[in-house]
């Protein structure tokens, strides 16, 4: 029993000595590390405004955050009593011993076939990489939805990486009505990919006849552009092949189908010839390729 | 003469690639017509014609007025232009156009 009493005055004295020093180093611990919360997000707004790479913006907020964190922990140690000297002996054997883990296993790491910052299509996603860590990745798809996607399902899935590679190709495939003028309308399908400025002048632009099917000649125009302009580039193509398609006389085909009607006698037709009746039919599977 | 060659006849002779695209307008300021871009010239200019044609029809649109005068904040003759200051075809007709059109020089 006076043991116990004993142990409890030498432990109220330690609390009466230390205790105000550990609340304290407690609490500029918490704030410290809720500050570089705050931090990590301020510091990737502030060099989103100086530096394009999202990766590099990333990484360089990340070690801004550990650096901060280690001085926040370093601090607060110090302020509970224990020496400088030691805190710095716990850094260096901490930071040596995660530089060693990651030399000796990073290639038993799993890594991911993108960075931070691309556009990316993993399974059916897709979407901008705004972030990965150990578990999972956050996609941004381009309807304003945040994914969580977990690594592991990423690594074993089928990933389009769209700045793996710098340029990618717009498929242009136009349909004309057989009486139209062919050679005019690749004429202007080409014209209309080479004066686009966007359009890269290697490999040049190039148009071909894909197809003689039913309804339609079907035109292939086949042009590269750097990866970002992809989208708004084919878009803004098309626009022009239909507004200028319609300005030069060139006319778009769309699904129809010719049906002849054969009468069987003279009265009903006096001219007993076949009657052609165009109609269009949007719903006819064969028609409509 | 070698492909390259003919292909480099092409190039200069045939459809020219624009670098970029501005919006030219005038504007009166002061009772005086003055010329400006959007972009403005120490600006980089536009990548896509479309882009600037639309920004043309909207600036008309906003700034369009009824009588025959010019009022201060109108903006006439509004067209594209490319990056060495050459009139641009309207991209839906391939021909020239001119939004909020007036003959400044019979004023």
């Amino acid at each position: 029993m006076e043991q116990d009493i004993l142990e409890f005055a030498k432990f109220q004295e330690v609390v009466q000595l230390y205790g105000f020093n550990l609340l304290l180093s407690l609490a500029m611990l918490v704030v410290g590390l809720i500050i570089a919360k705050y931090c990590h997000k301020y510091f990737k707004i502030l060099f989103r405004k100086f530096i394009v790479n999202e990766a590099l913006v990333a990484t360089i907020a990340n070690i801004g955050s550990i650096l901060i964190v280690v001085f926040v922990v370093a601090v607060s140690l110090q302020h509970a009593g224990m020496h400088t000297i030691v805190i710095r002996r716990i850094i260096i054997a901490i930071t040596l011993a995660l530089i060693g883990v990651i030399i000796v296993f990073r290639p038993l790491i799993p890594s991911l076939p993108f960075k931070v910052g691309q556009v990316v299509k993993a399974g059916n996603l897709l979407g901008k990489v705004e972030g990965t860590s150990l578990i999972n990745t956050r996609l941004r798809t381009f309807d304003g939805k945040t994914f969580f996607v977990p690594n592991s399902k990423i690594i074993n899935d089928i990933v389009q990486n769209y700045h793996f590679t710098g340029t990618r190709r717009i498929k242009l495939n136009v349909g004309i009505r057989y009486d139209q003028d062919l050679m005019k309308a690749k004429q202007v399908l080409e014209a209309i990919m080479v004066e686009d400025p966007r359009v890269n002048v290697n490999p040049r632009p190039a148009v071909w006849v894909l197809n003689l099917t039913n309804g339609c000649v079907e035109l292939g125009g086949r042009c590269w552009v750097d990866n970002p302009k992809y989208w708004k580039t084919r878009c803004e193509l098309l626009e022009k092949i239909k507004l200028r398609f319609d300005a030069e006389g060139i006319v778009i085909a769309h699904p129809q189908r010719d049906v002849h009607i054969y009468y069987e006698n003279a009265s009903q037709n006096p001219s007993g010839e076949a009657v052609s009746i165009f109609e269009q039919n949007a719903n006819d599977p064969e028609m409509a390729t | 003469m070698k492909t390259k060659d003919a292909l480099e006849i092409i190039d200069g002779g045939w459809v020219k690639k624009k670098k970029g695209f501005r919006v030219h307008f005038q504007k009166m300021v002061n009772a005086e017509l003055i010329t400006d871009y959007v972009p403005p010239q120490e600006v980089k200019p536009l990548d896509s014609d479309v882009v600037a044609w639309r920004l043309a029809w909207k600036l008309s649109e906003s700034t369009k007025t009824d009588g025959p005068e010019i009022r201060d904040g109108d903006l006439i003759n509004i067209y594209v232009v490319d990056e060495e200051g050459n009139p641009v075809n309207y991209y839906a007709t391939n021909q020239p156009e001119i939004f909020n059109a007036r003959d400044v020089e019979q004023r």
